[in-house]
């Protein structure tokens, strides 16, 4: 292999990883303060289809991608509203939430452009492709200091190890994990977005092909920690630029193989990793 | 829960107030530090009140100055000044003689270290009354020694402190006043001076305390038979017998190989060398919320569990009448009092709850018993109670390994005694001769 097809593929694979590393990034966010959030896919959807959405219409793609960053966020904070002020299940409201998006997603295309499957070409940003793939591992390192040096990470760690010893310090946790699933909820848009606007310049149903699950992978082998979790998201984004090199080149492999590569790879990881890593001990509970 | 009750606690005073489990301490407690909230009355705080709570409610996998510091950190710019931090809890311990490594990890540290950090955490915040709920559950008695100690250091610096108990040698030895409620009504309060003990534990339990049975000798066959035992990392070559009709006391701090005794004989974890035991086993485990019974689940499914083949009664249906009234025989013989035996069992206080894994343990008529801490954070009427089933099992003929870290316990139950240290066996009393400096002596050595 020479080194210029080296870099191309460590480029495509930094592409790749960023929507994953975006989202897992909102997933280690949530889950720290003791959310599981396995709505990441509905979030990645909900961001990419309202950034095609409002792009088309606005004929801005800049507030198209706010736009479906803030959409995203209202759906975090719907997932986390739901999770604290109702006490719901956070598995069935995080499983409700990927029907609601992904299917309003579908239902959005035949409603607003009457075709189904795909939007029209929209206004995209891709020339700031490179500086949101940049934006996302300053993320990654940014977060990681936040979480272990900054009284607020400390504070939302604790609510999801354990919520009533952080009540006794003064610190409430309800409010704590609606905050960080609204993060939660932008990051994983920002996820979508990067695929829609930045990579390309539509959105398409199953464009988001189980990337939020992908990123929740990510966020366990990754051990809930942001540097660990963008390391990870990255591999996978590895695996999907390896499955692109190798499409055509090896006969005998059927491409369907290749491309469930990334999926693979997820489920071996999490297979090594379960019963190894620890959650944050709160996660999921319901609080009080 | 509470009626009509009211409780003072002075600037720099020791006020202890006991009660039998129920009676309403912990709801107290937990109102008068404003956890709770009361529908009447109304509470007077001059300064903050802080509470260290009977299950420690510290952050496991945070270390120490995290958990003392949160949610008032010391800053240096965005960040939390770690420097500061892990200074404070140092100069706060030196203070109190709380000592404890700052960077330590609480899930790593044992029962009493933890009790430290829950203290130094809250007189970080400065209380002018500290309430500490059951301190002495879980410490050895070395460990209990220095929690006094620290007690008496916060008196000094005026700082009052309620203490919930049931110990009553505590009370007398540390207390300046004493208040007893029995089912959420203060039935008395004195001077520590001008009350008896007798008075006290009448006042708690209403009535008189119920006598234990007298030991009588054994000379049964030998039931329990352990060579050579070593499980990896907790205990090298530990040998021990125990007689039909005997309670074998194991004395020792905690930490120091009894849990992998309890579950090598248990059958809980694997282990080298040979054990050899009757085939029907009563195990009393060590922690009851973790490895006794689910909190959410009935009394019926609580008192089955383990034991779901006696109350399925060889058939592969369990029959729900049987296993009614079999949880019914144990509500009735232990003396646990439910409103009813379905409600969820985390319904109940933790002394009630004690005795239907007692009870559940026992019911059956075991040959061999294994008692881990069966009375910890239980009252005196529940031990009595315990404590009076253990010694009608022994006398039944059962053989009983009992461990335990309260050496009153040891000494009150046991036809001989063990010491356990760092996995090994230090040496043996028997006869009921029992040499209390001795054997505190062994329970540490090297």
């Amino acid at each position: 292999m020479t080194l210029s097809l080296l870099f191309s593929l460590l480029a495509l694979a930094l592409v790749r990883g960023t929507p994953i590393l975006l989202a897992s990034l909102g997933g280690v966010l949530s889950e720290r303060a003791g959310i599981v959030n396995i709505a990441l896919e509905g979030e990645m959807t909900a961001g990419a289809f309202a950034a095609a959405l409002i792009s088309f219409f606005t004929r801005d793609p800049w507030i198209g991608a706010l736009g479906g960053v803030a959409v995203a966020a209202a759906v975090g904070f719907a997932l986390g509203f739901a999770a604290t002020r109702w006490r719901v299940d956070q598995i069935v409201a995080g499983m409700g939430i990927n029907l609601i998006c992904t299917g309003g997603a579908a239902f959005g295309l035949i409603f607003v452009f009457n075709q189904a499957g795909v939007t029209p070409q929209v206004p995209a940003i891709n020339q700031a492709l490179w500086p949101l793939v940049l934006l996302g591992i300053l993320l990654a390192a940014a977060l990681q200091w936040v979480l272990s040096r900054t009284p607020i990470g400390l504070r939302l760690r604790a609510c999801g190890e354990n919520p009533h010893a952080a009540r006794a310090a003064g610190i409430d946790p309800l409010a704590m994990r609606l905050y960080a699933s609204t993060i939660a909820g932008a990051l994983a848009g920002l996820g979508g977005v990067f695929l829609a606007l930045g990579e390309l310049n539509l959105y398409s149903d199953g464009m988001i092909a189980g990337r939020g699950f992908i990123a929740l992978a990510a966020v366990i082998f990754g051990r809930w920690t942001p540097l660990g979790a963008a390391g990870v998201a990255l591999i996978f984004g590895l695996l999907e630029a390896l499955q692109f090199a190798l499409q055509g080149n090896i006969a005998w492999l059927p491409s369907d193989f290749l491309q469930a590569l990334p999926y693979i790879a997820a489920l071996i990881a999490l297979l090594g990793a379960s019963g190894r890593y620890r959650p944050p001990a709160a996660e999921g509970k319901p609080y009080p | 829960m509470l009626d009509d009750v009211d409780l003072t606690c002075e600037a720099g005073e020791i006020h202890a107030l006991v009660g039998e489990n129920g009676a309403g301490k912990s709801t107290l407690a937990g109102i008068a530090a404003g956890e709770l909230s009361a529908d009447a009355g109304e509470i007077e705080r001059d300064g903050r009140i802080g509470l260290v709570h009977q299950h420690f409610a510290l952050i496991d996998r945070l270390c120490v100055w995290e958990n003392v510091v949160l949610g008032n950190e010391p800053r240096r710019l965005a960040t939390i000044d770690r420097h500061a931090a892990r200074t404070f809890v140092r100069e706060l311990g030196e203070r109190y003689g709380l000592d404890v490594d700052p960077d330590a990890y609480v899930e790593d540290l044992p029962v009493g270290i933890r009790q430290r950090v829950e203290l130094l955490r809250e007189l970080a915040r400065n209380p002018s009354i500290l309430i500490l709920d059951e301190p002495t559950a879980a410490l050895s008695p070395g460990e209990v020694g220095r929690l006094f100690a620290t007690i008496a250091r916060l008196t000094e610096n005026g700082v009052g402190v309620l203490v919930i108990t049931h110990k009553l040698d505590e009370v007398f030895a540390h207390a300046g006043r004493v208040t007893v409620l029995r089912r959420g009504i203060v039935v008395e309060r004195r001077p520590i001076a001008e009350i008896t003990r007798e008075q006290v534990a009448r006042a708690m339990i209403g009535g008189e305390i119920p006598s234990i049975p007298a030991h009588q000798p054994t000379d049964g066959p030998v039931l329990v038979r352990v060579e050579a035992l070593a499980v990896p990392g907790a205990i090298e070559h530990l040998s021990l017998r125990i007689a039909a009709g005997e309670i074998l006391g194991v004395a020792g701090v905690e930490g120091n190989g009894q849990s992998a005794l309890a579950d090598a004989l248990a059958g809980l974890t694997p282990f080298r060398g040979s054990v050899e035991r009757p085939a029907r086993v009563g195990v009393i485990p060590q922690d009851r919320l973790v490895e006794a019974v689910i909190p959410g689940w009935s009394l019926v499914e609580n008192a089955m569990l383990g034991r779901e083949r006696a109350a399925a009664k060889g058939s592969w249906r369990i029959d729900r009448a049987a296993a009614r009234a079999q949880c019914a025989a144990i509500v009735e013989r232990f003396d646990v009092r439910t409103a009813s035996i379905d409600a969820p069992l985390a319904t109940l206080s933790g002394g009630n709850q004690q005795k239907l894994v007692v009870g559940r343990a026992l019911i059956d008529n075991p040959e061999f018993v294994i008692a881990y801490n069966p009375t910890r954070g239980i009252d005196i009427g529940a031990t009595a109670t315990v404590h009076g089933e253990l010694l009608a099992a022994r006398n039944r003929g059962a053989a009983i390994l009992l461990i335990s870290f309260e050496l009153d316990e040891l000494f009150a139950l046991s036809d001989r005694i063990v010491v356990i240290a760092r996995g090994t066996l230090r040496g043996e009393f028997s006869d009921r001769r029992f040499d209390r400096d001795a054997i505190g002596r062994l329970m540490v050595s090297a």
